[in-house]
């Protein structure tokens, strides 16, 4: 419940507050959401699973946004920005889509 | 889909799965286990941690900020694409346009090139033309067979003023050689035309305005078998010939095989024109 509050508190604040992104860091919003969507389907999933942790699951999203970012910020280093941004959003998305299965066995026993 | 543990156990043959299978079984992060084989020594506290709620919210202001992006830089994007889209139409029309130029400027070239042939053969036409007209005007130079007549004044003409040429008489002469049927001739190398003249200058004979000195040679283009013979049967030459026996006047008739006549000096006309131009 004190999940769902806090959520909808962040959207609002950033729909209605606009915090400005700068420029240098804007390339890696959409790379950071999808981290950021990983490591919250894997604490849901955590959590339906009863073994959720509150420490793990912090460390985990801040790590997973920050190694993110830093991999595409070193691929637009290396000139091969758009390639790791790619693969990174691949593993992700294959990590998210199989935690979203194991969420959905769970919710409907199927 | 659980996670199976990646070994069997200490001891056991590690078991390498290829990529994707590692992707997909460690999708659940193994801390997750980890923290919960320690956590069930001590009782699970169901209260959330500050940080906890911190990071949901970081969450969500992630999500809200990016869809805000995403929904305010759509216009822009499109705006940008449109006018891409503007650019590519504008310059294919130009490129058409050029395109038009181009078959236009090539039907322009095929035609002057038409009109150059046409006016090259025209030209060649007018020039062969001009080169006949030039031949009986005088004003190209000639060769060909002909006779070579040299007439001199009397051994005694320092005494005898009876044994000095005059212009009258190399007139007559020349008058006798063109009715003899000669084409072209030339007086000490005085191509004679239509504006020549033949005459006294003080005490030289001057033709085409060149004083020239005796020995005269007459060089005449014509019919080398027929030249001598029919100048004999006109009246120059009956005269010549009185000339030279009453005389001592020097009056020699040879042909030439090849006769080489120069253009006369002066080639235009100030004041003639042709009839029909003005």
């Amino acid at each position: 419940m004190i999940a769902v509050v806090g959520l909808l508190i962040g959207v609002l604040a950033g729909i209605f507050l606009e915090p400005s992104v700068p420029d240098a860091l804007q390339p890696y919003l959409p790379i950071a959401v999808v981290a950021a969507l990983d490591a919250v389907f894997g604490g849901l999933r955590a959590y339906l699973d009863g073994i959720f942790d509150d420490k793990v699951f912090v460390v985990s999203f801040v790590s997973n946004v920050l190694i993110a970012g830093l991999i595409v910020y070193l691929g637009d280093q290396l000139g091969v920005g758009g390639q790791l941004s790619t693969g990174v959003i691949v593993v992700l998305g294959i990590r998210i889509f199989s935690n979203v299965a194991a969420i959905r066995r769970h919710v409907f026993h199927a | 889909m659980t996670a199976p543990p990646t070994s069997a156990g200490p001891g056991a043959p590690r078991h390498y799965d290829d990529l994707l299978t590692q992707v997909l079984s460690s999708a659940l992060d193994q801390d997750y286990l980890a923290a919960s084989r320690r956590a069930d020594s001590r009782p699970r506290t169901s209260a959330r941690t500050p940080t906890f709620v911190v990071v949901v919210a970081l969450f969500g202001i992630l999500i809200g900020v990016s869809a805000l992006q995403t929904v305010r830089d759509r216009p822009a994007q499109e705006a940008q694409r449109a006018s891409l889209v503007d650019e590519i139409h504008r310059r294919q029309a130009h490129l058409n346009g050029l395109h038009q130029l181009l078959t236009s400027l090539q039907a322009d070239v095929t035609r002057e090139q038409a009109d150059v042939a046409a006016s090259l053969a025209e030209g060649t036409k007018l020039a062969a033309r001009l080169t006949t007209l030039g031949v009986a005007a005088g004003t190209v130079p000639v060769t060909g067979p002909g006779v070579d007549v040299t007439v001199d004044n009397a051994a005694n003409s320092g005494e005898d003023p009876a044994g000095v040429i005059r212009d009258s008489d190399l007139q007559l002469l020349v008058d006798g050689l063109w009715q003899s049927g000669a084409e072209a001739v030339a007086v000490n190398g005085q191509r004679l035309t239509s504006l020549s003249s033949i005459r006294y200058a003080g005490r030289a004979i001057t033709v085409n305005y060149q004083s020239l000195t005796p020995p005269y040679v007459i060089a005449a283009i014509g019919d080398p078998d027929t030249l001598p013979a029919a100048l004999m049967g006109t009246a120059a030459g009956s005269a010549w010939q009185s000339l030279k026996s009453n005389f001592g006047i020097r009056f020699d008739v040879e042909t030439a095989a090849k006769l080489s006549l120069p253009a006369a000096p002066h080639d235009h006309l100030i004041y003639a024109r042709e009839r029909g131009s003005n």
